[in-house]
């Protein structure tokens, strides 16, 4: 694919942290294996319970969520403008038309779920359909359906599956008081293999996080860049940012505390604090952003 | 995709598909011979204009090859932009002569030096206008849209009574006409319908 790349440099930097980032999770990972095998037939059982879950979360969590958020697909009469921006799309992107849904809010926002290609939805709510003008609309889609070609949420889903596992082990330590497994008559070395397995899982669970919050953060840059090579205008989805993250932090946060639950899928997320360290963020900082997007319509410009 | 990319998120946008344009400049003789649907003497080609300097002298330099080129069959250029920010090369026929075959090497010439400029993944599809001469469908629009990213044609018969409505049944019925003449999309969900066609 030589010709894709002919407007655009590469960003090598970005796929390199990115898979850096991936190559640590990996080895937080492993060594957390480890330490569960060598416990025994107690973390057998709960590997088994956190993979149940990861399906589920797979399978389900796009129509639990939408469920939950008052999500309702439109039909082409209904919305002709954002039909047509993203069956555009689909035909540069070569997607089949994803379902489209409008969210009744007044926050503008916009998000991508589905698991592969075949089962999309995207949804845009109702106050970013009447924030942005068509070309800027178009960016945000772009962005979103390029989170589907990069199966963003398969991959953060399965990044995250030991991170959850870690979860639900300290939960089980927690409410459990420490006993995993066994009866009442454990041998002083159980007891010392069970503590540190729940040491392991704290430290894996802390370090995943903070690795899985990074991943996220690239995803995001990733998404920016495709959604500028697929419209050919990254300054449409840079003047897009400006306008959603000038209004999102004009908007109550009562609205946005509703929000919060749906904040990985978003393409701002719905916060106002600005003091969250970023190394904490699941989306990076919109000058960051912009800068990115800056670098790719000088870019443009300059490419002959 | 490959796995690698899936893990970096490098999304690349396709290119075009091995080119099928040609297929209508002999589809269209069945399309008028046994079904009566008739060239309307018109086609388009759609793209995303580049907001660049480099962009838009390549789009000069084509109109003049395509207007060079068609000046033995009259055939009309002639730009324009759409509300979804795409921009629409429109080619005529002159009045009264219409030809399929004179179309479609003008869109190849246009296809094509967008390509050679190095931007073949900006184009979208082209479009081939027809009339269905059918007793009883009233002269209506039959549209052969060609889609550059799968190199696959189909049908687009909008309703000519308004809003935003297709015939469904029409266009399959013409897919089951074409079938061996036309590489026809295989997948329906990949039948995009463009409202507000300028030809």
């Amino acid at each position: 694919m030589a010709r894709g790349r002919s407007s655009f440099g590469k960003d090598n930097g970005l796929q390199a942290r990115m898979l850096f980032t991936m190559f640590l999770l990996v080895l937080v990972y492993v060594v957390f294996i480890g330490v569960l095998f060598a416990a025994g037939a107690g973390a057998v059982l709960i590997v088994g319970v956190a993979l149940i879950l990861l399906l589920l979360q797979l399978f389900a969590s796009d129509k639990i969520a939408m469920a939950t958020m008052g999500v309702k697909e439109v039909t082409p009469e209904q919305e002709p403008e954002l039909h047509g921006i993203v069956e555009r799309l689909c035909v540069q992107a070569d997607l089949p038309k994803p379902r489209v849904c409008v969210m009744e809010t007044s926050m503008p926002n916009a998000f991508a779920m589905g698991r592969n290609k075949k089962s999309t939805t995207v949804c845009a709510t109702r106050g970013i359909l009447q924030l942005l003008d068509s070309s800027e609309l178009e960016g945000v889609m772009a962005h979103e359906l390029t989170h589907v070609i990069n199966r963003d949420v398969m991959v953060m889903t399965l990044a995250g599956f030991f991170a959850t596992l870690a979860a639900m082990i300290l939960q089980f330590a927690f409410f459990f008081g420490g006993g995993m497994g066994g009866g009442m008559g454990r041998s002083r070395d159980e007891e010392e293999d069970i503590m540190i397995v729940i040491l392991v899982a704290a430290v894996v669970y802390a370090v995943s996080f903070l690795l899985l919050r990074a991943l996220s953060r690239y995803r995001e840059f990733a998404a920016d860049r495709g959604s500028a090579v697929l419209t050919g205008r990254p300054s449409a989805l840079a003047s897009a940012l400006i306008k959603i993250s000038g209004t999102m932090e004009r908007v109550p946060s009562q609205d946005l505390r509703s929000a919060e639950a749906m904040s990985a899928f978003f393409i701002v997320p719905a916060r106002t604090k600005k003091s969250l360290m970023n190394i904490f963020a699941d989306h990076p900082p919109l000058e960051q952003r912009l800068a990115a997007l800056e670098r790719l319509e000088s870019q443009l410009q300059s490419a002959a | 995709m490959g796995l690698r990319d899936i893990l970096t998120g490098r999304s690349q946008v396709k290119g075009p598909a091995p080119d099928r344009l040609f297929a209508i400049s002999t589809a269209y003789i069945t399309l008028e011979s046994e079904h009566q649907i008739e060239p309307a003497g018109s086609a388009a080609i759609v793209f995303q204009a580049l907001a660049t300097s480099e962009f838009e002298s390549t789009l000069k330099d084509m109109e003049e090859v395509v207007r060079a080129t068609g000046g033995d069959s009259g055939t009309s250029v002639a730009t324009q932009d759409d509300s979804y920010g795409y921009r629409w090369m429109v080619l005529k026929n002159p009045q009264g002569a219409p030809s399929v075959e004179d179309l479609a090497v003008g869109i190849n010439a246009v296809s094509g030096s967008i390509e050679t400029a190095g931007h073949g993944e900006r184009l979208l599809c082209a479009v081939f206008a027809f009339t269905d001469g059918r007793p009883g469908a009233s002269g209506k629009r039959v549209y052969f849209i060609y889609n550059y990213k799968r190199g696959f044609w189909y049908p687009f018969v909008p309703d000519p009574s308004g809003g935003q409505k297709r015939l469904t049944e029409r266009e399959l019925q013409i897919k089951a006409q074409m079938a061996s003449e036309l590489p026809i999309e295989p997948e329906l969900e990949r039948w995009f319908p463009l409202w507000g066609i300028p030809i």
